[in-house]
């Protein structure tokens, strides 16, 4: 049995219109909840703490959390200048690092732009892309001495 | 003398078969595709040397050959017909996965459902061309473009086809710089493709945390049939968020998930066996794999085209191709398109957001489609 007959016989129609109805009254439910999620716990918060850190409301003033280093107020035209404010980063997450470690880290410290940044770095292979997210730094005074 | 001509008749090189040899040829390609022009070298390497080792002609009784009850590799195969080696792998890929781009921006979880259209497309289509319902519905979920779960569903409903259906699903997911571009080119305008998106907000650990836990609880409730798959996945990526199992994330996305994806591709190359593969029925797999994926690409895009209808605040409808969960291959391939129009346009963590919206998707749609094929 073959096409439309081939589909009705086997209730393809209801199967595909069901499937996808489920599927994607699923991932709405799903979206509605995460969307409201950091609000509800932001509700939460006010009521009872989560995690453990929540407890000390100092941990907030760690030396931890404050910026890694002080920036200019504007990042160097030179990639190679820009890298070298990133190299505390990378002491900091390790020469191995996920993009989007490297990239919340830098976020944190404040760095402007960062995507626009670690984008400039690979193209001038200051990171070296292994796959799945994973880079490592290639420090550019090495480079320059190679 | 007699002892000498039956030892050589028992040899590859007396047994070989035409099939085997197209099939030898084929696993060249991909070992050669893999290592020289790096396309997914982590998923060709294994089932192009897979397909080399389980083409080899061997005389059958020996316990040699896959698909022989007493046979190492059969053991080894084990993983895959039960459906093992993809549950390992989503745990793994789990404890990779970094929700952080898709808490802020949750909207983009819609783009990822959209592009399950091609799932439901193409079991229409393989119902028409003839397929039985469960091989029809094994077909189909090529176009989630997610390999594990492809050959997990296979291996429930139709485990006789998952030799073609998982290379298929492999093929298309190395073929996205291939396949995705023309597609996106041709569904969007200039202007479309240069839509910035704006920085995501800061995600607090906490969403982090509780996110995987909401997940699994929602997803699994409406299709219990993904459990193995996405109780995997949410217990990974919760390894990884809860802070205090660091080490446990560490080893599941390191040395679990490549032990598991090397015996999954491994096996499966071993599984293409020249006599059980070439057939009219891979060809159509193969066809049918093509439009799916094309389809589920083509659904995302239009999907977001007609989001930005109603969005005040419109939406790169390049996005909807990320929307397959091949992780990170079409979130890339979004980004370079992207980036090719305007290099300033950066959409990399967006689109990963709706490549891991992708992967929760086509998961679903696996224990949906299972949870259909048991009740016929």
């Amino acid at each position: 049995m073959y096409g439309l007959e081939a589909i009705s016989a086997h209730n393809g129609w209801a199967m595909a219109l069901a499937g996808a109805l489920i599927v994607f009254s699923g991932l709405v439910v799903l979206w509605a909840v995460i969307s409201q999620l950091h609000k509800i716990l932001k509700i939460w918060d006010k009521k009872q703490p989560l995690l453990p850190e929540d407890l000390d409301p100092d941990i907030e003033d760690e030396p931890e959390d404050a910026p890694l280093i002080s920036l200019p107020k504007e990042l160097p035209s030179d990639i190679n200048e820009v890298a070298k404010l990133y190299k505390p980063l990378i002491d900091e997450i390790g020469d191995t690092f996920y993009l989007s470690s490297l990239y919340a880290i830098a976020k944190k410290n404040e760095f402007p732009h960062p995507h626009i940044t670690l984008s400039a770095f690979r193209e001038c292979e200051i990171m070296i892309p292994h796959g799945d997210g994973v880079f490592s730094w290639n420090q550019p005074e090495e480079n320059e001495k190679g | 003398m007699e002892l000498l001509f039956q030892f050589l008749s028992n040899t590859g090189y007396y047994l070989a078969d035409y099939r085997q040899i197209i099939m030898i040829v084929v696993g060249t390609v991909f070992v050669y595709l893999g290592t020289a022009k790096e396309y997914e070298p982590l998923l060709l390497v294994p089932i192009g040397f897979g397909i080399l080792v389980g083409n080899v002609p061997f005389f059958k009784g020996f316990g040699l050959g896959i698909y022989e009850s007493n046979s190492v590799l059969h053991y080894l195969y084990f993983g895959v017909t039960t459906g093992l080696y993809p549950s390992i792998v989503f745990l793994g890929l789990g404890a990779m996965t970094d929700f952080s781009s898709l808490l802020a921006r949750p909207i983009l979880m819609l783009l990822g459902a959209a592009a399950q259209m091609g799932i439901f497309f193409t079991l229409l289509g393989a119902l028409a061309l003839g397929f039985l319902p469960k091989e029809a519905a094994s077909i189909a979920i090529i176009g989630g473009a997610d390999g594990p779960t492809s050959i997990f569903l296979t291996a429930k409903l139709a485990p006789h086809l998952i030799g073609p259906i998982a290379i298929a699903a492999y093929s298309y997911m190395a073929l996205i710089p291939v396949i995705q571009p023309p597609i996106m080119r041709l569904l969007t305008t200039r202007k479309e493709r240069i839509i910035h998106m704006p920085e995501l907000r800061e995600v607090s650990k906490k969403e982090k945390v509780v996110f995987p836990a909401v997940g699994v609880l929602l997803c699994c409730f409406l299709a219990p049939a993904s459990i193995p798959l996405l109780g995997t996945f949410f217990f990974g990526n919760f390894l990884k968020e809860c802070g205090v199992a660091d080490r446990l994330a560490q080893t599941a996305r390191t040395a679990i998930i490549d032990t598991a994806t090397i015996f999954l591709g491994f096996t499966v190359g071993a599984s293409t066996q020249g006599d059980v593969f070439l057939t009219a029925k891979s060809i159509g797999i193969f066809f049918l794999g093509a439009v799916a994926f094309s389809i589920a690409t083509a659904s995302g895009v239009i999907f977001a085209k007609i989001m930005n209808l109603f969005l005040k605040d419109k939406i790169n409808p390049l996005l909807g191709a990320a929307g397959v969960s091949a992780v990170p291959g079409s979130a890339r391939e979004v980004h370079l398109v992207g980036q090719s129009e305007d290099p300033t346009n950066y959409l990399l963590m967006h689109a990963m957001a709706c490549n891991s919206s992708g992967v929760i998707g086509s998961a679903i749609c696996a224990g949906i489609l299972w949870s259909f094929m048991i009740v016929l």
